[in-house]
């Protein structure tokens, strides 16, 4: 293997964009009191540290597909998965499942473990002697309504 | 103790991992250029295909779907060899990446079955936490180490962690018959002045004096003996030297004559220069470029002009470093000549802040801010967001990536797709 320079400085996809509060950091007025809040440490909030718990093995994916509307999950969605979060029932994942990358939840259905779907069309995919391979799990997923 | 952890066929596991239907199945990374066979699955060894095999001499077996072959996806390979890295930060006190595929972890402080237990945890969790298979040597220094990891990669007993201690008789036995080419540090040239001494073996080495090593070969020949036998006296360069000089060439994607198209090449490998420049904190006082005709085109005029052009004070403006392209580009340029490849080197480099503290010349550094907010902007959005002058998608220089995989982890729009059902995603790319 050919060493190669790594241009790529850092993997984690954790650039702070903080929401300010706004009026924590105003005057009040042009008086020259100051303000009120201004004792309150100012607080941001920073998305990616609400959806993103391990930046390291965060993946982002986009899912297609209208059968997971049911549990929010529309055609064109954002998807973040989680490598490292273990699989259980309930969860919605990302599954390698007859040679297809498949988003599904991962539950009992006649008390045997499934992937389903929340559509009716598609029934759930049976996992015992079927040959399924984990390849994250769903810690959220993000919906824009603007582009 | 000292472990190396290198991924197993690095760039095809990456591909592997957003594209896991190419499990089990042959395939190959390309060179830039999609020149030759740069890494290989384990299925592709075993059909015997040799590394650096041209590309063109696959082309059946490729139609033919029996093997599959990707063109590099460096901007993946090097975003998973972060991840790794910072994983492996996140487990290990001390970590320092060696290669884009092999890390150091320094485990002071654990004794064997520690250290033992820790590679085994280790290779599990980056395997499920990032889908990379990687082998883990461990041992008592950086070259016994990398021997660990050789015998881990190579024998299915060690199920990808071998420790090696520096004096038991496996270690013993396993020296004396690797040969000495093998061994960290010694090439295939060394290996052949060796063999005259009689030293054909990794253990000959490490029985060989090392005053007598030092005195006809080199000091690090005498320390890699040392390292053999267990004594630690190889440092890693833990923070990287400051380059003396820097350089971006390639090769184009089909070979042109045409002075545009040349000028434009050499113009984004200066920007790229640049780039290089700013990180490390350097300014340059030259650029020098060149362009190539292809060796390879005996029937055609051959030409290997360049041009090194003094900048007026030492600068990291990418503005500047492209008026001096300019000016190179004017001298070098000959019509009739057809150019298969062209480099910028920025040379003569100086620390930009020391420069700047002393009081003979002040630096042409008119706007850094600018400069600052180009690359930040580069970084955050992928390379070559913000370029100067125009660039022509279909320009000769541009290279060929035909079988390019995605960036799936550094471009929003290139994104792994999953299926809500079984043939969603080929319903919406038919529908697309």
């Amino acid at each position: 293997m050919p060493s190669q320079p790594t241009a790529v400085a850092t993997a984690l996809p954790s650039t702070p964009l903080p929401l300010p509060f706004a009026s924590l950091s105003g005057r009040a007025g042009f008086s020259g009191f100051p303000s009120p809040a201004q004792d309150y440490e100012p607080r941001t909030l920073d998305l990616n540290t609400r959806l993103i718990k391990h930046p390291t093995q965060t993946f982002y994916l986009t899912a297609r597909g209208d059968s997971m509307e049911g549990w929010g999950i529309f055609d064109g969605d954002l998807l973040v998965v989680d490598r490292s979060v273990p699989p259980r029932l309930g969860r919605i994942v990302v599954a390698l499942f007859d040679q297809e990358l498949l988003i599904k939840r991962y539950a009992l259905y006649r008390g045997t473990p499934h992937l389903c779907s929340s559509h009716p069309h598609y029934p759930p995919l049976p996992l015992e002697e079927a040959e399924c391979q984990l390849w994250g799990v769903v810690r959220a997923v993000i919906h824009e309504y603007l582009p | 103790m000292i472990g190396l952890v290198d991924a197993n066929n690095f760039y095809v596991s990456c591909e592997r991992v957003f594209q896991p239907t190419l499990e089990g199945k042959a395939v190959g990374v390309m060179s830039n250029n999609d020149g030759c066979v740069i890494a290989r699955s384990a299925e592709l060894k075993a059909m015997g295909i040799a590394m650096g095999t041209p590309a063109f001499q696959l082309e059946g077996l490729r139609r033919r779907g029996q093997i599959h072959l990707c063109s590099s996806n460096y901007e993946l390979y090097g975003d998973m060899s972060a991840r790794l890295a910072q994983l492996l930060r996140e487990a290990c006190p001390e970590v320092a990446p060696y290669s884009i595929d092999e890390m150091f972890i320094y485990l002071d402080g654990f004794d064997d079955a520690q250290c033992q237990a820790m590679g085994v945890a280790l290779r599990r969790r980056v395997r499920r936490y990032l889908g990379l298979p990687v082998c883990v040597g461990l041992a008592a220094t950086h070259t016994l180490a990398k021997l660990a990891n050789h015998v881990a990669k190579q024998q299915p007993y060690y199920q990808g962690v071998c420790l090696l201690a520096a004096h038991t008789a496996t270690t013993q036995a396993l020296l004396k018959q690797l040969p000495v080419s093998e061994v960290w540090g010694v090439g295939r040239r060394l290996a052949e002045q060796l063999a005259v001494s009689g030293i054909r073996t990794a253990w000959q080495l490490r029985e060989s004096d090392p005053r007598q090593l030092r005195k006809r070969f080199s000091v690090v020949l005498a320390r890699t003996a040392l390292e053999l036998r267990g004594t630690p006296c190889l440092e890693m360069n833990a923070v990287e030297q400051p380059r003396q000089r820097i350089m971006t060439s390639r090769s184009f994607g089909r070979a042109t004559g045409r002075k545009e198209e040349l000028h434009d090449a050499l113009r984004q490998h200066a920007q790229r220069s640049a780039e290089k420049l700013r990180q490390q904190g350097s300014l340059a006082r030259a650029v020098l470029m060149f362009l190539t005709t292809s060796r390879h085109r005996k029937d055609l005029p051959q030409l290997a002009p360049r041009a090194m052009i003094p900048l007026d004070a030492p600068t990291d403006d990418t503005r500047l470093i492209l008026q001096a392209v300019k000016e190179g580009m004017e001298q070098m340029y000959r019509p009739g000549y057809v150019f298969m490849k062209a480099g910028v080197m920025l040379v003569d480099l100086v620390d930009a802040q020391q420069y700047q503290l002393s009081l003979l010349a002040p630096p042409a550094k008119a706007h850094p801010h600018v400069m600052r907010a180009v690359d930040a902007i580069n970084q955050r959005m992928g390379q070559g967001t913000i370029h100067f002058g125009m660039r022509d998608p279909d320009a000769a220089w541009q290279l060929r990536c035909g079988h390019r995989s995605r960036r799936y982890t550094t471009r929003w729009n290139e994104l792994l797709e999953a299926g809500t059902h079984p043939g969603a995603i080929a319903a919406f790319t038919s529908h697309r």
